[in-house]
């Protein structure tokens, strides 16, 4: 047995370490920029679903609301960096914080809602951000330009200010970014927080009849997402120059990011890497190819997976690979029989 | 503010609450019966819409005839996406009992399913149609005038909505639909069959929106992308008024057209449904089970 477990251990690092070297070598290898930008937006894609993960993956509530938290972090770096002149580095920061701050506000009176009760109430808080800013020219002195959207203005190649020439440093830096939140992930699900988690998830009740403190729990797992969610929101609108309330802000890409992650298994660490890795080229190649003649084919492709994934795969694609990995299904609190 | 002007607001208000009242009925029925909530409510109206509107263009059949071929159509669909894609669930959870999230990213796949295969076969573009008889309106008074179209949508709403309360009231079937959202075991064991209960339930929420879009089609513009705006509208319509809660529906709407047509005063109108959206919150926070919802 203990031999097996090794072996398992060995293969899983053995995968993990070429993954890792495909991915950081990706870019010697494609020359052309559009192939890069998809590259790009996929990891940010995996990203995302990884920083919505910690939160929705782990507790089972679902949130609809993460792409308000894209859209403070996007919004807040670029008039930052347009109107005070920051590097972005420090505006990213500066925006998690806000997002975290939102996050928290919002999702302790949230928590205390189960169910879809939780997902239409973050789904509420998000449209009203975004209503509000698509109608909202200036506030405070500040131009947010409303439905419009901002260009992010071009200061030339300065990596202080996040702007390179070419493709290649975003790759780098989102890659590094997906890394990060994958060990943040890794590092939660074994610690007491994932536990805790995990059985909140299990049963709220049963978990605070065992002296859990839910709230304290769902909250930092809340704050940590909304964290991460900011930064990517802040890298979206640094490397595309432009965001707008539709596209940052939306339902869209609220249920996008669930989809992904649902999709790929959510309250795994590779589970939304893994979704996101599918879904993103799925619809950026329907997009390219046919994208003229069926504008909508790919979110076509994105529901019937969906629709496919909840009738057959209810803890998603990650759970066949695991059992072909020998390995137990996502979550034992679930009362899954383990495998002997 | 004027009071003119006002009032004639509150009237717009409660004409379009109607209309609200009457869409989110079938989304409170399903999730009172089978504690779903149905995210792709807002696509099945689109297509409540255009079954009209395609009948108008094509063979010029009017709309309020349509009724007989879209209330079918949709109770069709809608029994046919309960029966083979929500049921397996039911059949996978252990005692029966449906995570609510699974079931909710079903019909959001659903949906997107229907809009963009809506918006592949015809375009992002608004379409609506002109009858003579849209034009003529009620005068009341001097200043104050309702679109008979208008008028009519708003009649027939309600009249749907005390047409349903009844039968679920004073039938067989709607009994059995009752007891079966009261406690599925104890229906099962009384010989109801759940299971056709859930899928008639559906259709029986879906069915509604193909006489609703009927109605609004003279007087409203339809496109593949209206869908989600409306079904998110529904589901604030609902739990205002209460989680399964027929006439709460009503009062729901109501209240939510009220406050949209009265914002839509004071801001601009894209920025009225903030508005919705805050009631909706408040009513969450404090009142849980809505203005006219059952202790659960």
């Amino acid at each position: 047995m203990a031999n097996q477990t090794a072996l398992r251990n060995q293969t899983a690092a053995v995968a993990a370490a070429v993954a890792l070297g495909i991915l950081l070598l990706l870019p010697l290898a494609v020359k052309d920029e559009y192939y890069l930008h998809v590259l790009i937006g996929i990891m940010f894609f995996a990203y995302m679903a990884s920083a919505w993960n910690i939160v929705c993956g782990y507790t089972g509530q679902l949130s609809l609301g993460h792409s308000a938290l894209c859209g403070i972090g996007g919004y807040i770096s670029t008039l930052l960096f347009i109107n005070a002149g920051i590097s972005p580095w420090i505006d990213m920061l500066i925006g998690g914080v806000c997002a975290t701050g939102v996050g928290g506000l919002v999702g302790w009176p949230c928590f205390r809602l189960r169910g879809p009760y939780f997902a239409l109430t973050t789904i509420a808080f998000a449209e009203i951000l975004r209503i509000w800013t698509e109608n909202t020219e200036e506030f405070l002195g500040i131009q947010l330009r409303g439905a419009q959207g901002i260009s992010v203005p071009l200061r030339g190649e300065r990596p202080w200010l996040l702007q390179f020439d070419g493709k290649v440093p975003y790759y780098y830096i989102i890659l590094c970014m997906l890394l990060g939140v994958m060990a943040v992930t890794w590092w939660m699900e074994r610690s007491r927080m994932g536990f805790c988690l995990k059985a909140i998830r299990g049963d709220q009740d049963a978990a605070e009849a065992l002296g859990i403190n839910s709230t304290r729990y769902l909250l930092s797992a809340m704050a940590l997402s909304s964290f991460l969610t900011a930064l990517g929101g802040s890298f979206y609108a640094q490397f595309f120059r432009y965001i707008n309330p539709e596209r940052n802000m939306g339902l869209d890409l609220s249920i996008e990011l669930a989809l992904m992650g649902i999709v790929g298994g959510q309250g795994t660490v590779l589970g939304p890497v893994l979704g996101a890795f599918l879904l993103t080229p799925a619809g950026e190649i329907t997009r390219a190819t046919l994208g003229g003649k069926f504008p909508g084919l790919h979110l076509v492709i994105y529901g019937l997976v969906l629709v496919l994934a909840m009738l057959f795969l209810p803890k998603g694609l990650i759970q066949p690979i695991r059992r072909l990995l020998g390995r137990r299904a996502a979550a034992p609190v679930e009362g899954e029989p383990t495998p002997a | 503010m004027d009071p003119i002007i006002l009032g004639i607001a509150v009237v717009n208000g409660i004409i379009l609450g109607g209309l609200y009242g009457a869409i989110a009925v079938g989304l409170s029925l399903i999730f009172g019966v089978m504690r779903v909530i149905n995210f792709a409510h807002g696509s099945f109206l689109m297509i409540g819409l255009f079954i009209p509107f395609w009948l108008w263009q094509l063979f010029k059949v009017d709309p309020y005839v349509s009724m007989i071929v879209a209330a079918p159509a949709l109770f069709g669909l809608g029994y046919l996406i309960q029966a083979t894609l929500i049921a397996p669930l039911y059949r996978r959870e252990r005692a029966m009992v449906l995570e609510p999230i699974s079931a909710l990213m079903l019909t959001a796949g659903v949906g997107l399913i229907i809009d963009n295969v809506t918006f592949m076969a015809f375009g992002p573009d608004f379409r609506g149609i002109t009858m003579g008889f849209a034009s003529k309106a009620l005068w009341i008074g001097e200043i104050l005038n309702i679109n008979y179209t208008r008028l009519i949508a708003f009649l027939a709403s309600v009249a749907i909505t005390v047409a349903l309360s009844l039968f679920l009231g004073r039938t067989d079937l709607g009994r059995a639909i009752r007891s079966t959202a009261q406690n599925r075991d104890a229906a099962s064991l009384c010989g109801i069959n759940v299971m056709r209960i859930y899928n008639v339930t559906f259709g029986l929420g879906c069915a509604v929106l193909g006489v609703v879009g009927c109605l609004m089609i003279p007087f409203y513009l339809v496109s593949p992308s209206i869908g989600l705006a409306f079904g998110v509208r529904s589901f604030i319509t609902v739990v205002l008024g209460g989680i399964g809660s027929i006439p709460g529906c009503i009062l729901g709407g109501l209240i939510l057209g009220v406050v949209e047509s009265v914002a839509a005063q004071f801001v601009t109108a894209t920025s009225a449904s903030i508005f919705s959206f805050v009631i909706f919150i408040l009513v969450l926070f404090f009142r849980p089970t809505g203005l006219m919802g059952m202790k659960a």
